[in-house]
């Protein structure tokens, strides 16, 4: 006993000897997040390299293939070249052996909750499960049922165990899924759990329906892809991650497995294996060397780590086969090119965040606050804590707070519902002034109505649209708007209408599409707040709007079209008054709409663009004094132009890059002859 | 007819405009090529001096047929003896007290273990050269003995001149090793003595007693030193063949010119992940036998800017620990002859320069890291490359004054901290009792911190204007403030300067570029060092007219660079030759700070901002050491990284009590998320109202410390068995710090978890 604890204190003395030698020195790597945006940036170290395991005891690793990390605190290595389970403690210091002369390739190894030892072996083709001693309890070999497939071979190299000790194993080869087996009876198999399905392209689909089933037959089959790695958390979730299935490379299966997560942009490329933290964190190791921590909802927190390449730094991997966390939030990573156990520790600032989540988890918002300001005042872009206390402060009530951390974080649902709070609030603190000011407007109106009449009779004073022609164009755009057809008439034989006025209006509907982009309610807005782009802006109206034209003028000129570009120009700049006109108020609504009414203003969007097609529908065939199917042919036509004009600008395009590649070599080649 | 003839004329014309085209892309290009040319002075001949020691030369009448393995005696002093075999111009250094020695070959057969015929060369030979053959990438070591090398020994006063003639290779050089009375022994490579006859062989790199100082596998005790941030260890254990390679860097840095291959993997395509390691700041290296009381400090005196520095453990190319330097003289780049990738492998010409080495040694109680760094600063002081300057406690609090983002069709300010803000922040810390503070003003000048080059005092009217700068700039005066300006010597900004001419071309005479990943400004390319000097004067002469007297440089103290002119190859020396005459000039009328400057600048600066605290952390290393810092603890402050982007706050104080680095903060008075569409998005912590307290309690108590040893030198650096970290200061105060998450009993103190006790006052 004694002993004992003097080589605890050793391990202590050692332990406090690294963390003052290495945990100091500045990471190989740097820490990433994602704001509520999707904007990556960098943020403070969260997990710093503490150390590496190269060996266990006097023995190196092989192929080190799988880790796993005991109750009792121990690491499980599954060496599949060494044939056997090193025991190691976190120091590299050997417990024992397990399976030797058992195991003949071992490539997955899981520790359940009562300390058993599953092993997954892919050439004995059969999962091994050991006590902790290392004697062999049970074996499981391929099931017999005829549900798992006559041909099926049975060869795993992942597996995990839930409470009652059903096993969930991946086995190379079987795309069918994970396959579940139950202890009773040596090993009944209960079904395919978690299937990856295969998704068909548009294009795929054609292929097949048009190829003979020859032709089919030669084609690459498509396949669901078998998960990589697998995981089992307390509560007997399964996560799984797949490479190459882009979409849905991280799964967090429930009992009946169904996927409890959306797809995120911000995934593994190559994801070899995951694990769950101790606040129902999920960390995800990619192949490459990068860990990618997510909250229980797959929101990313955290990305770091890299590709070594020759760099020979601590914490920097080549070939990442499996990741572990202890109970004390340390990340082990193993490397089968580097044959090391990396070490991760986490920093003060990511133990403030895991505080953090983890009361948050327990639903104690007002508590979860104060590690939360801590990791904001450390980095206050961090958008997840500012999600968080906004979500704080919405169990608070503090409903203004709640919608400013909501904004900062971008965090759209939280803010619509908090904003739904606030306007509550608002409206019934002012509604009876509000309506006590609207009747008295109306009043107003009313009386003014009255003493003008009064004043000018019926008729009123003389408009100023009427002394100055382009006023009186432009609020024909109003008729026209209301009376298509009269209004093409006027247009074309009346002469209402100007370049003028149709580059104003043109004008107009850039301003309110630029207004419209950057100022609508945050709600509804798709661009980043502070980021403008207005060239671009500009450019692409400008660009559509003169080529639609264009396109259309020549179609319609060689299909009898009456119209002069002059008329055409002027009706299709007339067509955009319905955007003028409701856009303002859809702007201004959308900056008090939650997400409860937010169908409005999709609403009011589908009937700004409709009634502009018909606009343009009715002004083509009215202008040309075309008939209907005059109309369709030309409206195909200009399609066709449209498509042809923009193939010809590729082409130029693609030539004139030709060219200045071109030039560029020469100047280069001329610049080295000369030279040298 | 008519119709046709007008149609050939008007082919030939045709014709004519594209020859003309050609012609006129042709001459500018001529043009381009050649601007330049004709200031381009060629430094090519300018030649480092090195002094000499100022130690006597040790006697060279000795009994040279006394025998050690081998060797016999070329020269002695009272404490060693330099032994000499001649065949492989391998040396023992004989320490006469303790008997302890180190070797410079392995002259035993049956040690040498199972290496092959290139290896078996190297470690049996003390002058190494590489091949340069043709233009193959891979170079070949050659022995002295192994490639028959003739070698033609000549005794002189304190040591011997070789000559060296590898008549196969038809090259060959001359090597003289002298011993000096205070135990250093210097070897030289001249210049004036290397030629080389075959038209396709060259040397590519010198190695100069790699082998000093071996140890097999895990037969010694101690440790190599290399220069790694502020200093690392390897020990000297048996390493059981976990490495396959040991520690190769550049000293002073990696060379953009020459576009050393390395592997860029971006995340997603977009994102560099990787930090790049540390900087070699310092052109020495170590070797320390702890049990046998012997170890060497080498220093490289001349051509430290070709050289590189490798520490290889065993297990690594052989059973043998060995740190070397090894000296460039040529070296292969690829030459792209077309866009789409065609390239050819060209060789440099010779780079000129003196190879010289300077190895100081140490035995007794200065064997060890800590004796290394007295003796290296011993070293520098006798030299003049080290100046005592005031050494006040002082924190450093850098402002971020703006940056710009893309708005609409122009470039909008995002000005976060201007000049009433920072005299705000001085009036509220004065208030508290902190009023020694340093500051570097960054992006003060017109357009942002990325407007770059800045030649003049120009200064953006959002944080204020000129006259409002330099108001402050009074007051701090009077308030004993230390104010900098800070600006990028080295970086141009293509979008805010001309950079047609005068940018860095790299030896394949493209334009060398940097990438930011950023969106406002995506690449910046660099000035030549004669443009750099030019801007420079100018920004001088600027300062000087408004009585401004302190300026801050990033980037000059520690980027070179081999670049062409014209056609000729400017080496690394030049770059050093010509910022040292910059920084000269600077200093005649100015105080200059720093960023990170290498060796060769320390004397120009007044003080070394963002000194690493510690190593890279390489796999290979096992103890980060604070070798820098006890070199110039006492004799030139020292300011660390800035502390807001540390993860790990607390562990970063104690590394900052332990090493004496005084600490830096990086402040904005406006929340940071307004830069984050800037190019400084990296900065997302910095508001002073965040780090009001933090400042406050790192003023209190590292004044508190730094008091007590002011002026005073460190000692004596070691870890003791309950791993508190023990500084010892030459007026005998003790600093003592504890890492581990429990209390330690040293000397009769407590010294409590995550904390620091002093001792000795």
């Amino acid at each position: 006993m004694k002993n004992k604890r003097k080589g605890l204190l050793l391990i202590a003395v050692v332990l406090s000897l690294i963390l003052s030698t290495t945990a100091m020195a500045e990471t190989p790597y740097k820490t990433y997040t994602v704001d509520g945006y999707g904007y990556v940036l960098e943020t403070q170290s969260a997990y710093n390299p503490l150390s590496a395991i190269t060996k266990v005891g006097e023995t190196s690793f092989v192929t080190p293939m799988d880790i796993a990390i005991g109750n009792d605190g121990n690491l499980y290595i599954a060496d599949s070249g060494a044939h056997v389970i090193m025991v190691s403690t976190v120091d590299g210091d050997e417990v024992r052996m397990i399976g030797e002369g058992v195991l003949q390739t071992p490539t997955g190894v899981f520790i359940s909750g009562d300390d058993k030892v599953y092993v997954a072996d892919k050439d004995a083709e059969k999962v091994f499960v050991f006590d902790t001693n290392g004697t062999l309890l049970n074996e499981y070999g391929r099931p017999n049922s005829p549900i798992y497939g006559n041909n099926m071979n049975f060869r795993p190299i992942k597996v995990v165990a839930n409470k009652t000790g059903t096993m969930y194993i991946i086995c190379e080869g079987n795309m069918n899924g994970i396959v579940q087996l139950s202890p009773v009876d040596g090993g009944s198999f209960l079904g395919y759990f978690g299937t990856n399905y295969t998704t068909l392209s548009p294009f795929q689909i054609i292929q097949r329906a048009i190829l003979t089933d020859a032709q089919r037959a030669q084609m690459l089959s498509n396949i669901p892809s078998t998960p990589t790695n697998l995981h089992i958390d307390e509560e007997g979730l399964i996560y799984t991650v797949t490479q190459g299935d882009k979409d849905m490379c991280l799964k967090k299966l429930n009992i009946a497995g169904k996927n409890m997560l959306d797809s995120d942009p911000y995934w593994a490329d190559l994801p070899a294996a995951v694990t769950t933290g101790n606040y129902r964190n999920m960390l995800v190791a990619d192949s490459d060397g990068y860990i990618y921590e997510y909250n229980e909802e797959g929101e990313l927190l955290f990305m770091f780590g890299g590709r070594d390449d020759g760099r020979q730094r601590v914490g920097l991997c080549n070939k990442v086969e499996a990741i572990a966390v202890d109970n004390q939030d340390r990340i082990y990573l193993l490397d089968s090119d580097k044959k090391q156990v990396h070490i991760f520790e986490p920093t003060e600032f990511t133990n403030l965040l895991h505080e953090a989540l983890y009361l948050f988890s327990k639903g104690r918002y007002t508590e979860s606050k104060e590690p939360l300001e801590k990791v904001l005042q450390m980095n206050s872009m961090f958008d997840y804590a500012n999600q968080a206390m906004g979500h704080a402060y919405l169990q608070e009530e503090n409903y203004t707070e709640a919608l400013r951390y909501f904004r900062l974080a971008k965090s759209f649902e939280g803010y619509s519902d908090a904003y739904w709070e606030v306007r509550n609030i608002w409206i019934r603190k002012y509604l009876v002034t509000a309506v006590i000011v609207i009747v008295a407007l109306a009043v107003a109106i009313s009386f003014y109505k009255r003493w003008r009449k009064k004043k000018y009779g019926e008729d009123g004073p003389t408009r100023p649209s009427e002394k100055v022609p382009l006023l009186g164009q432009l609020k024909y755009c109003l008729y026209f708007m209301r009376h298509p057809f009269d209004g093409c008439y006027g247009v074309k034989r009346e002469g209402k209408a100007s370049f003028a006025c149709a580059n104003i209006l043109l004008a107009g509907y850039i301003l309110i599409s630029v207004i419209e982009k950057y100022f609508s309610g945050f709600l509804v807005k798709n661009v980043r707040e502070g980021r403008y782009d207005i060239i671009s802006d500009v450019g692409t109206v400008l660009v559509i709007f003169i080529g639609l034209t264009l396109c259309n003028y020549l179609v319609v000129t060689i299909n009898e079209g009456e119209a002069f570009f002059k008329e055409l120009y002027c009706a299709y700049a007339y067509c955009l008054t319905p955007f003028i006109v409701i856009k303002p108020f859809v702007v201004l609504l959308s900056n008090v709409l939650t997400y409860n009414e937010v169908f409005l203003i999709s609403f009011a969007n589908i009937i700004v663009w409709v009634w502009m097609v018909v606009l343009v529908l009715i002004t083509v065939k009215e202008v040309n004094n075309f008939t209907v199917k005059e109309t369709a042919k030309a409206l195909a036509l200009t399609t066709f132009t449209v498509l042809i004009l923009t193939l010809l600008v590729c082409i130029i395009y693609v030539l004139f890059s030709q060219v200045i590649d071109f030039i560029i070599t020469v100047v280069r080649e001329v610049v080295y002859r000369i030279g040298s | 007819m008519e119709a046709k003839k007008n149609k050939k004329k008007r082919k030939v014309l045709i014709g004519l405009i594209v020859a003309l085209i050609i012609i006129v892309i042709i001459v500018v290009a001529i043009l381009v090529s050649n601007s330049g040319k004709k200031d381009a002075l060629d430094f090519s001949q300018v030649q480092q001096t090195v002094k000499e020691p100022a130690a006597p030369l040790s006697a060279s009448g000795v009994d040279t047929s006394k025998e050690l393995n081998g060797h016999h005696l070329v020269a002695e002093n009272d404490g060693y003896e330099l032994y000499l075999y001649e065949p492989a111009l391998s040396i023992i250094v004989r320490n006469k007290l303790s008997g302890a020695m180190m070797e410079s070959t392995v002259r035993d057969e049956e040690r040498l273990g199972n290496v092959n015929e290139t290896w078996k060369g190297f470690l049996q030979s003390g002058i190494v050269v590489e091949l340069q053959e043709e233009t193959n990438t891979m170079q070949r070591k050659l022995g002295l003995e192994t490639s028959g090398a003739a070698v033609s020994v000549e005794l002189i006063p304190g040591g011997f001149h070789a000559k060296l003639d590898y008549t196969a290779q038809e090259l060959g050089f001359e090597v003289e090793v002298k011993l000096y009375d205070d135990g250093s022994i210097t070897a030289a490579i001249p210049e004036s003595s290397i030629y080389e006859n075959a038209a396709n062989k060259k040397i590519g790199n010198i190695y100069v007693f790699p082998l000093l100082g071996n140890s097999r596998l895990g037969e010694k005790e101690g440790y190599m030193f290399v220069p790694d941030g502020n200093g690392a260890l390897i020990y000297l254990d048996d390493k059981e063949g976990r490495f396959d390679s040991g520690y190769v860097q550049k000293v002073y840095g990696t060379d953009i010119g020459v576009g050393e291959s390395y592997v860029l993997s971006l995340l997603w395509d977009r994102y560099e992940t990787h930090n790049d390691a540390q900087t070699i700041l310092a052109p020495v290296y170590g070797m320390v036998h702890t049990e046998d009381a012997l170890g060497y400090l080498a220093v490289i005196e001349s051509g430290e800017e070709e050289a590189s520095i490798y520490a290889t453990p065993n297990g690594a190319y052989s059973d043998y620990n060995w740190v070397a330097a090894a000296f460039r003289k040529c070296t292969t780049y690829i030459q792209p002859t077309s866009n789409s990738g065609g390239s050819v492998t060209k060789v440099t010409d010779r780079i000129n320069y003196d190879i010289n080495i300077r190895y100081l040694f140490v035995d007794g109680d200065e064997a060890n890291y800590a004796g290394l760094a007295k003796r290296y600063r011993d070293y520098l002081l006798e030299k003049g490359e080290l100046v005592n300057v005031a050494d006040d406690f002082k924190v450093r609090l850098d402002f971020l004054g703006m940056d710009v983002e893309n708005w609409m069709l122009w470039k909008k300010d995002d000005p976060v901290t201007t000049v009433d803000n920072i005299r705000e922040i001085y009036d509220d810390l004065a208030a508290e009792g902190v009023d020694n503070i340093l500051s570097l003003y960054k992006g003060w000048q017109d357009g942002g911190i990325y407007s770059l080059p800045v030649t003049s005092y120009d200064v953006d009217g959002s944080i204020g204007g000129a006259g409002e700068l330099s108001k402050l700039m009074e007051e701090c005066e009077a308030r004993n403030i230390d104010f900098y300006l800070y600006t990028d010597g080295v970086r141009a900004n293509p979008e805010t300067g001309n950079t047609t001419f005068d940018t860095v071309k790299k030896m394949d005479k493209r334009t060398y570029q940097e990438s930011t990943h950023q969106t406002v400004y995506d690449t910046f390319v660099y000035w030549t060092p004669q443009k750099t000097r030019e801007n420079l004067q100018r920004l001088q002469k600027s300062f000087r007219k408004k009585g401004i007297d302190k300026i801050a440089l990033a980037e000059v103290g520690n980027t070179l660079f081999t670049y062409t002119m014209g056609d000729t190859m400017q080496t690394r020396y030049v770059s050093k030759y010509l910022y040292e005459a910059t920084l000269k000039e600077l200093n005649e009328s100015m105080e200059v700070l720093l960023e990170s400057p290498v060796q060769c600048y320390w004397q120009y600066s007044k003080a070394i901002v963002d000194m690493p605290i510690s190593d890279s952390d390489y796999i290979y290393t096992d103890q980060s050491v604070p070798f820098l810092s006890i070199v110039l603890k006492g004799t030139l402050p020292m300011y660390g990284d800035y502390v807001n982007f540390e993860a790990n706050e607390r562990e970063y104080f104690l590394k900052l009590v332990e090493t004496g680095i005084y600490p830096s903060f990086y402040l904005t008075y406006e929340n940071p998320s307004e830069l984050i569409y800037t190019n400084s998005s990296h900065v997302y912590t910095s508001q002073y109202t965040v780090y009001r307290e933090q400042i406050l309690s790192y003023y209190r108590e590292l004044k508190a410390v730094n008091e007590l040893v002011r002026g005073s030198m460190i000692t004596n650096h070691e870890i003791n068995d309950n791993g508190v970290t023990i500084v010892t200061y030459d007026n005998g105060v003790k600093v003592y710090v504890n890492y581990s998450n429990a209390d330690a009993v040293v000397d009769g103190t407590t010294v409590p978890a995550l904390s620091y006790a002093i001792g000795g006052v």
